[in-house]
């Protein structure tokens, strides 16, 4: 009997050439799509994403079934994102749906449905080393999302399969229209997957009132007026409302930090301003994909999904990693997860809890 | 057929079919028009007017065809902001096609009051009494509970509605072809059916609206179904409710019998095979052949994967077009957890069912449960 995958299907065209990948390999392919958010409005797109996929699947003989998952997401991912925010952090909600939703619910869920493993479509790879299985970036540089893996543990990718690891997106498009499959040009979704298209700033307005306080410049000087400072990140440029007449000169202002005690937005003007760059950051509640802290000082860190390699040394003690970077980086944010690379291996990271 | 969603939608009847065929092709014209073709297809419409006027007690000029239960639904409640009362009681268990009519008419002035319903899934009278306030127009409580099943007190409510003067609508869509309708007695004013709960084709519904009233146009055009409904009138459709709508209550007793039958060895075999079982809605005012189960500690959208591996359509929760599983809102508003509300599945049996098809979906739950047990 060929062995029964189940294909964690979005409607997207990532997921579709999974399925076909794998069919064509000749797996027992089912199909699953996984509901995790409740419509709370129009912007939610989840009946168009289950229609694509029905129609990919239709296209594939495949079996689709459905499942929600938005009481386990509410109560695992959304109330600590929202807490994080709460706390005056970025929190970065994939990472953790990754660790709590797909590859713990879903998974044991596939399990359960008679499933040896399960599929999504992510570009990452996965290889055997030393008994471990390892993670690595997947080929496409420029779509790789290795970064929202990281907190899998050996249990978790044991029994995942990326198919379009070693694909390009281009590559994944043309074999999707190659095949027929009516989703290959939809456009990729972007953001959070609970927000969508919406602006953010009106999703967060839904559970954070409004705190307005002041915001000063780092040197002191009052420039303007903030609305809450859950409602501003670190590096943010637009929608500060600062207007003309209060620099010295005409660049732009971005956010620097946020003084919670005091409730006061910290912001500098001009992109290369010192005060947005940071040499060190502290990283907690550090997850090794192998169980194993790395052997090199010397890695490579990403502090937010796509960036480019960031060379480092980082220095573990009693499970908190101090990172010195190379170059002084922008806007580190705390709440996001800083993710290290030893070249292609995504050894796993942690959460950025400051910087200096 | 191992199909055990009739609450969410039946199959046609094949003497349905057959007229709607036979309708689409020599019955075509426009029955505006005065020509023969006209004429017949006017003919065929106000026959069906009278097979739905017969199957729910009222005369035929009280019958208005629309696109469905919900159109019929929508016309009635959006006639309030022509009233000068625009405060509405209803219950929480209502089909979105209230609810959601009512949300979204309160910024044109509409109010509404909710009343809640015990733990068996039914509305209080007496609630219903005390939510009516001076502002009160129109009171909308559903015949049966489409997940549940339970039949609400519309006769009780009714004589409320009467001393106090206020308008009463039914929505009916779950009820007709399984418990007798008879309009004059419920005391209703309004009553909303779907000809595809019954045998009939989907896409066509009619709303009663007693003698003596008159509603304003949703959709607005011709001077069709005397002015309460314009557009060229969907005959083949009609044709096929009205039939659908006769045979039903034509056969309704041994519909009864049978769907009662169904459910019961379901009931007996599945307490047998699972003795942990809850029965969810009322013991006996209920719609013959539905039942609501929960399966303590299965969840039901697993439940429903296996047995949709085996051919068999049950649901969960009520139906929903993006196709997913949430905890039922009517369940919770009964009360009950949502650890035990995530495990509920509902069965509907339908006409076409046997107790062949009893056993067969009997069989594959006790696989399926011990499957579920072995890999957890």
């Amino acid at each position: 009997m060929p062995e029964h995958i189940i294909v964690g299907m979005s409607g997207g065209v990532d997921s579709a050439v999974s399925a076909l990948l794998l069919k064509e390999q000749g797996f027992d392919v089912e199909c699953i799509f996984m509901k995790n958010w409740e419509e709370d409005s129009d912007y939610c797109t989840s009946e168009q994403d289950y229609k694509d996929a029905l129609l990919v699947c239709h296209e594939l003989g495949l079996q689709l079934k459905t499942v929600n998952f938005s009481i386990e997401y509410k109560k695992r991912v959304f109330d600590l994102f929202l807490k994080e925010y709460a706390a005056g952090r970025t929190p970065n909600p994939d990472t953790l749906c990754n660790k709590e939703i797909k590859f713990k619910a879903f998974l044991n869920y596939a399990i359960q449905l008679g499933a040896s493993r399960i599929a999504t479509g992510h570009y990452a790879r996965l290889d055997q080393h030393n008994g471990s299985v390892i993670l690595l970036k997947g080929n496409d540089g420029n779509k790789d999302q290795s970064y929202f893996l990281f907190m899998l543990n050996q249990h978790q990718l044991k029994k995942a399969i990326f198919p379009i690891g070693e694909m390009t997106k281009k590559d994944v498009r043309n074999l999707a229209r190659e095949k027929g499959l009516p989703n290959y040009d939809r456009k990729d979704s972007t953001g959070i997957c609970f927000i969508g298209e919406r602006n953010f700033n009106d999703f967060l307005h839904q559970y954070f009132k409004s705190d307005p306080g002041n915001i000063i410049a780092v040197n002191q000087k009052i420039v303007g007026k903030h609305d809450g400072l859950t409602f501003y990140t670190l590096g943010q440029r637009q929608g500060l409302g600062i207007g003309g007449g209060h620099g010295e000169k005409e660049e732009p202002w971005y956010v620097v930090d946020k003084d919670i005690k005091n409730n006061i937005l910290i912001v500098a003007q001009g992109h290369d301003h010192p005060d947005l760059f940071h040499t060190y950051l502290t990283v907690e509640d550090l997850h090794w994909i192998t169980n194993q802290e790395p052997t090199t000082k010397n890695l490579n860190v990403k502090i937010r999904y796509r960036q480019s390699d960031q060379p480092c040394s980082v220095n573990i003690t009693n499970g908190t990693a101090i990172v010195k970077f190379d170059t002084p980086q922008f806007a580190v944010t705390p709440g996001q997860a800083a993710v290290f690379y030893d070249g292609d291996i995504c050894l796993g990271g942690g959460t950025i809890k400051s910087r200096n | 057929m191992h199909y055990f969603d009739h609450s969410a939608t039946t199959p046609l009847h094949p003497k349905v079919k057959k007229l709607m065929g036979e309708v689409g092709d020599f019955h075509f014209g426009n029955p505006s028009s005065v020509h023969a073709f006209g004429q017949k297809a006017k003919i065929v419409i106000e026959t069906a007017r009278g097979q739905m006027a017969k199957a729910v007690g009222c005369n035929s000029n009280e019958i208005f065809f629309t696109s469905g239960g919900t159109e019929a639904n929508n016309l009635v409640l959006w006639n309030l902001i022509h009233q000068n009362k625009k405060h509405v009681v209803t219950s929480v268990i209502e089909h979105p096609a209230v609810l959601k009519v009512l949300d979204n008419l309160e910024e044109f002035g509409v109010s509404y009051t909710a009343v809640g319903v015990d733990k068996n899934g039914g509305v209080n009278p007496n609630e219903v009494q005390n939510a009516i306030t001076a502002d009160t127009g129109l009171i909308s409580i559903m015949l049966a509970n489409n997940e549940m099943g339970t039949i609400q007190p519309i006769r009780e409510i009714s004589s409320i509605a009467k001393e106090q003067g206020i308008f009463l609508h039914s929505d009916a869509v779950q009820a007709l072809g399984k418990i007798p309708i008879n309009a004059k007695d419920l005391g209703v004013d309004y009553m909303s059916f779907s000809a595809h709960k019954f045998y009939g084709p989907k896409g066509v519904g009619a709303l009663y609206i007693r003698k003596g009233l008159k509603l304003q146009p949703l959709i607005i055009g011709g001077s069709q179904e005397r002015r309460v409904r314009a557009g060229t009138e969907n005959t083949p459709g009609i044709a096929g409710c009205g039939l659908a709508a006769e045979l039903a209550v034509n056969s309704i007793q041994d519909t009864h019998t049978h769907l009662e039958s169904l459910a019961k060895a379901f009931k007996e075999e599945i307490k047998r095979i699972s003795p942990d079982v809850i029965f969810n809605g009322h013991p006996k005012k209920n719609l013959p052949g539905l039942v609501n189960v929960s399966f303590p500690g299965y969840r039901s959208d697993l439940l429903m994967i296996y047995l949709d591996r085996e051919g068999i359509a049950v649901s969960s929760g009520s139906a929903c077009s993006s196709g997913d599983i949430k905890p039922s809102r009517i369940l919770s508003e009964m009360e009950i957890n949502d650890e035990i509300n995530i495990c509920s599945l509902r069965i509907s049996f339908g006409t076409g069912n046997t107790l062949e098809d009893v056993d067969y979906l009997t069989t594959c739950f006790k696989s399926t449960l011990e499957r579920i047990r072995s890999s957890a």
